[in-house]
């Protein structure tokens, strides 16, 4: 062995043996205790709270109550940006309630269900100093049409706004307001058993008549709510400060609106779970958004298990299945993959923070009636298969890239591929996810979807999710482009029924079997999250709402 | 006078010893390939780490053989609910979790059995319950296949380009220097991304070349061109050096074309240079591969790779470390070999040269 061939070897297995000496040290390093230094002063219950840090995820679409069709995005503006409704800052079934923000009352609704009248309350302004007028209302519904809003759909039956859509110019005929009186008018084709939901969603939430047709999340619009957007860089920070013209506000008598106990909120927007629970836990952040790795689980319940909250939104996961492409337009194949999947093994995928279910609604919803039409059960799935002739077939999964999802993904590709086809995964980038599967000329086969939902009532789940005459060539919500006559044809009657009585709500269960039995999706679980918060919080402060989930608003300090 | 032979590498392949080796045998010549082997077969170093690299080809190799026979199990096959049995005892292969008995419980699936379960899970189950040993093995055909195809592919590329480069010269020369400085301007990494999250989507569709999107040639390709200036650059020099040597000049003078000057003159000239290169960008590109596969920019899930292995392994970090170190340890140990290797072939082939991938 020469000189160098020794030095060649030496360096070696000094190089291997320092290797495995910085893994051994980032495996069995054991971390310092949590600083858990308070991030503000201030304390005490309901007491104010100088800088909220929360800990968020990339998932956020915009920052524009126009455009933002996620629950990171409304999470943060419900209390930004108000709508003429809203719902109460509530836990718990009551915060389904729906009560008036910006309108003096809730609105008149005309005998036959078309006319809904509302007046704005006096004496509003915008965090710009902008008084608020009754036609701010018809210019922030109009301008959802101009930036192409995914909210566009909910106002479709509003009269005069087909055609608006189709122009976008002159104003949707069946909106009339009147600034001096603060009146707003709207009439509709026909009755909406939803429509009052509708006007409490972000789309409906009041803008300047100035703010421009365009994203405006790098550059916040004006707000009404108690608190107003500061700034926004996408993927990396948001900061939201409290509202100058809030107490002014409040003083109208916007009495279901809490005023909120942070100063100011600071979203850390993070690419990594474990890194987002790691700084929340270290007191870096007061607020973990992101789920944390299933298998730190067990360290949080036994380290930290009064920081955490359990929780189960009104979701469904499930798997579309585009019935105008091969194979999935034969309703046997859709079966087939409903009888093959293991709920009980997705479960698991999911850290078992998940409970299977095979229903389109979640078990929250009054309408909600479990029914058990697919068992596993794998050998009829590879009948049905053999019976549709379509062994052997490829078929691309879709999915995007973020948290335990593309788990489900693969599991599904297994399953396709016990069944004879030739399957493989897609996993895209989760910002370009939704709206790639939305565009019909991607023809996505099948993949993951999931729904939270917008509003708690039925018809944003079959109206929004299966119901054919509502498939688009863009941004489409029906994955599955499912179009059912008889089903279509069912959820257009019951729009029409205002009040949600037992019998409606029985009609409603019976269409979510109506519409399984012809396996429009392969729905698997109603997932379960955890709010993780670090030690100074106190969580008898947490309020968890129905539709928007843990109120940022509402916390305090120990 | 003879000088006193001082200590240095080149002593052992002295003609002077060669002719003592041979005990007074005629004194045959000797090509510059044999006078390679010679040193290389020296270097026990050397090949104790291709050793070991031929050891993990062959590993990886009969993958199936191990899956069918050993663990029972094809990488892709999901046992979430399975179970197994370990010392008599049935074991969960993914233990159930979520919110029992009041407890927030960690799903968790099986650790390293070694061969306590008689040969199923011997590194473990991911959360799937797919046994890692054997997506580990199948991992490896896949990280080996995109380092070895996609050098393959760089090296023959960038070795077309370098010669038309440093023959022609003039415009021709100009332009793919261009084409070399475009691609050194962007960070490999940045670019591999790039091309691969944007390939991911609708597949490359060039003409003859066509892979859709999820086949494993998407990130080889990626690999190799983002590579190509980082072999072609340094090989340009070489033929730019070699174009005004006399027997080149004399080639000419005989009357050769260019495509016979380039391929049977210049080639043969630069081929220990090409072959260091190779081995050196394998290791390299083995490496790139599990970057980019981390990153979500390579080869797409379920087929395993190395570095797909190591992304779903961080989500197990805390309680199943070993997912994520075994691939990790597999491309270090696999470069390393590779790298140590070429190293010897760089001092056999030119003790002189200084060929290194840098960027």
């Amino acid at each position: 062995m020469t000189r160098s061939q020794r030095w060649t070897w030496l360096l070696s297995v000094g190089a291997l043996i320092a290797g495995f000496a910085l893994l051994g040290a980032a495996c069995g390093g054991k971390s310092k205790s949590a600083s858990n230094k308070p991030s503000s002063s201030g304390g005490g219950k309901n007491q104010p709270f100088a800088n909220f840090r929360i800990a968020y995820d990339t998932g956020t679409d915009y920052l524009d109550p126009g455009l933002s069709y996620t629950v990171e995005g409304w999470s943060i503006m419900w209390n930004v940006y108000l709508p003429l409704l809203g719902y109460k800052h509530v836990n718990g079934p009551d915060g389904a309630t729906i009560v008036p923000y910006l309108a003096k009352a809730m609105p008149k609704i005309s005998s036959d269900g078309k006319t809904y009248t509302l007046t704005l309350r006096k004496g509003l302004k915008y965090s710009d100093g902008t008084p608020v007028k009754a036609s701010d209302f018809r210019a922030t519904i109009e301008r959802d049409y101009k930036v192409d809003s995914p909210g566009v759909g909910f106002f479709s039956n509003v009269v005069g706004a087909d055609a608006f859509s189709k122009t976008k110019k002159g104003h949707i005929t069946g909106i009339t307001t009147n600034d001096k009186t603060g009146q707003i008018t709207i009439k509709l084709t026909q009755p909406q058993g939803d429509f009052q939901n509708i006007l409490a969603t972000e789309f409906a939430a009041l803008l300047p008549p100035a703010t421009p047709a365009k994203d405006q999340s790098p550059h916040p619009a004006a707000a009404t709510g108690p608190y107003m957007i500061q700034s926004y860089k996408a993927n990396k920070l948001a900061v939201v400060v409290r509202n100058p013209q809030w107490k002014s506000n409040k003083a109208t008598g916007i009495s279901e609106v809490p005023n909120g106990n942070p100063d100011k909120m600071t979203i850390d927007i993070l690419g990594d779970p474990g890194v987002a629970l790691t700084r929340t836990l270290k007191g870096q952040d007061d607020y973990d958004f992101q789920q944390p790795p299933p298998d730190r689980l067990g360290t949080l319940q036994s380290k930290y298990s009064n920081q955490t909250k359990v929780y189960t939104p009104a979701n469904t996961y499930y798997f579309f299945m585009n019935n105008r492409v091969k194979p999935f337009d034969d309703v046997r194949v859709r079966q087939a993959v409903n009888y093959a999947i293991n709920r009980q093994a997705l479960v698991r995928v999911y850290g078992g923070l998940a409970n299977p279910t095979e229903n389109v609604l979640p078990p929250t919803y009054p309408q909600y009636k479990k029914h058990n039409l697919y068992p596993y059960n794998l050998a009829k799935a590879k009948k049905l298969i053999a019976a549709a002739g379509v062994k052997g077939m490829s078929i691309t999964v879709w999915n995007h890239d973020r948290g335990q999802d593309p788990k489900a993904t693969e599991y599904l590709t297994s399953v396709l591929n016990s069944l004879g086809f030739k399957a493989k995964d897609k996993i895209i980038n989760s910002s370009v996810y939704w709206t790639t599967i939305g565009n019909q000329t991607t023809k996505a086969q099948i993949g993951f979807a999931d729904w939270f939902q917008d509003y708690p009532h039925p018809l944003d789940w079959f109206d929004v999710l299966l119901n054919g005459t509502r498939i688009t060539p863009t941004h489409n919500n029906n994955y599955s482009n499912f179009d059912d006559k008889a089903v279509n044809a069912k959820i257009a009657s019951l729009k029409k029924q205002t009040n949600l009585s037992s019998s409606v709500n029985a009609q409603w269960a019976a269409l979510d079997k109506q519409a399984m039995q012809q396996a429009a999706w392969a729905p698997f679980i109603n997932r379960q999250f955890v709010d993780t918060f670090n030690s100074d919080i106190d969580l008898g402060c947490y309020v968890n709402h129905v539709l928007y989930q843990f109120d940022f608003a509402t916390i305090c300090h120990k | 006078m003879a000088q006193p032979a001082t200590e240095t590498e080149f002593t052992l392949d002295t003609a002077a010893e060669l002719a003592a080796e041979e005990s007074g045998a005629v004194i045959r010549g000797r090509s510059p390939w044999y006078l390679a082997w010679r040193r290389l077969r020296r270097n026990f170093v050397a090949f104790a780490f291709l050793g070991l690299f031929v050891l993990i080809v062959v590993a990886c190799i009969l993958a199936p053989l191990y899956a069918h026979h050993v663990a029972h199990s094809g990488p892709s096959n999901e046992h979430v609910l399975d179970t197994i049995t370990v010392h008599g005892t049935k074991v969960d292969v993914v233990s159930k979790g979520g919110v029992l008995g009041g407890k927030l419980v960690a799903s968790t699936p099986v650790g390293p059995q070694w061969f306590a379960a008689g040969g199923k899970y011997v590194l473990g189950a991911d959360q799937l319950g797919r046994d890692i040993a054997v997506r580990l093995l199948y991992g490896g055909r896949t990280s080996l296949f995109v380092g070895i195809v996609s050098s393959l592919i760089c090296v023959v590329a960038a070795t077309i380009l370098a010669l038309l480069a440093g023959f022609y010269g003039g415009w021709l020369d100009f332009v793919i220097t261009r084409f070399f400085d475009l691609f050194y301007a962007f960070p490999v990494i940045l670019l591999g991304i790039a091309l691969g999250a944007a390939l991911a989507i609708n597949g490359i569709h060039l003409g003859p070349i066509r892979a859709n999107s999820g086949n494993i040639m998407i990130p080889t390709l990626v690999i190799s061109y983002v590579l190509i200036p980082y072999v072609g650059r340094p090989l340009r020099g070489q033929v730019l050096s070699l174009r005004q040597k006399e027997f080149i000049e004399a080639a000419v003078a005989q009357g050769a074309g260019p495509l016979r000057i380039m391929f049977t003159e210049l080639l043969p000239n630069v081929a220990s240079s090409i072959l260091v290169f190779f081995t050196l960008i394998v290791a390299n590109n083995i490496v790139l591969e599990a970057a980019l596969s981390f990153l979500g920019a390579g080869v797409q899930p379920p087929t395993p790779s190395w570095g797909t292995l190591i992304s779903d392994g961080q989500g197990l970090i805390v309680t199943r470390p070993w997912f994520a170190i075994m691939p990790g340890l597999a491309i270090v140990l696999t470069v390393l070999a590779l790298n140590v290797f070429g190293d010897g072939l760089r001092d056999a082939l030119d003790p002189r040269a200084k060929v290194k991938i840098e960027h």
